[in-house]
């Protein structure tokens, strides 16, 4: 139970901060906020959750990363905010197509990374 | 084709060219993330994070989640010619009235799998096992902060 108190507290944190500022950051300053908010957010809740490891990931284990609780916070922050204009069931072909975008590039970068270990590449 | 393929479909919930630019979206972000991120902070450390932060996702998010005119609307943009146009490559389901769908699940999802495929032949059942409850927390974590974030919008007060 302890042992996982810190995801949940970094994983809590990172969907806040994302879904609290970015519209915000985009209904005020356009694109450029986008880009902003990716530093000033994306940076930092990276910094505490990867690098310090907040979001537990020990060594030689599936990799979580702080995507999943990003995602997930966009839609609870979706079904909240425009309550009750919003529906999780909409959402769910595009959730399914990023599902299938994702697990194809992981993929993918699997077997470009071996090749590239293979031929020596940094 | 191109008609039928632009075309809003019920069914799917968007019309079938969004499928296509939904998954290439996907896939271009988490490639480009899973391939450059580590390296990034291997090279520069807590740096390249910040690095990778502001130009990998910054501008993924550009390509991905850009909406047209300024501000999420949850019923769509109306364009002048009419109807609500998406710009994005990420389709916002049902005419932009759902849930938001963030390229972040396409980026944990690729990594997951990338860390999967990594692992070495039968540790791998061992391995999904073990990262199933701390990806259940991040989830649980993630629906909490989300919706605590959302309930702003509850609060009624008028500053302005």
């Amino acid at each position: 139970m302890k042992k996982q108190l810190s995801t949940f507290v970094g994983s809590a944190i990172v969907g806040a901060l994302a879904f609290g500022i970015w519209p915000e950051m985009w209904k005020s300053y356009g694109i450029m906020g986008g880009f902003l908010t990716a530093t000033v957010a994306i940076g930092p809740m990276w910094y505490m959750n990867h690098y310090l490891g907040i979001i537990r990931n020990p060594a030689g284990t599936l990799w979580i990363d702080q995507g999943l609780p990003i995602a997930a916070a966009g839609m609870a922050w979706g079904v909240v905010r425009f309550y009750p204009n919003c529906h999780l069931v909409h959402a769910l072909p595009t959730a399914l197509c990023c599902i299938v975008g994702g697990c194809l590039a992981g993929w993918v970068a699997h077997l470009v990374l071996q090749q590239m270990e293979k031929e020596g590449q940094p | 084709m191109i008609e039928w393929l632009s075309t809003y479909n019920a069914l799917i919930g968007m019309p079938p060219v969004s499928v296509i630019t939904s998954i290439f979206g996907a896939f271009c972000a988490t490639f480009a993330i899973i391939i450059c991120w580590p390296k990034l902070v291997r090279d520069f450390g807590p740096i390249g994070g910040f690095m990778s932060a502001a130009i990998l996702v910054g501008t993924f998010w550009l390509l991905n989640h850009k909406l047209p005119g300024w501000g999420i609307h949850p019923d769509g943009i109306p364009h002048p010619e009419g109807g609500s146009k998406q710009f994005g490559l990420i389709y916002q389901a049902f005419r932009g009235s759902c849930p938001w769908v963030d390229m972040g699940l396409a980026i944990a999802c690729g990594f997951w799998v990338n860390s999967l495929l990594h692992s070495p032949r039968g540790t791998r059942r061992a391995n999904v096992k073990e990262c199933l409850p701390r990806a259940a927390v991040a989830l649980l974590g993630g629906i909490v902060g989300g919706a605590l974030a959302g309930l702003v919008g509850f609060t009624g007060a008028n500053l302005f």
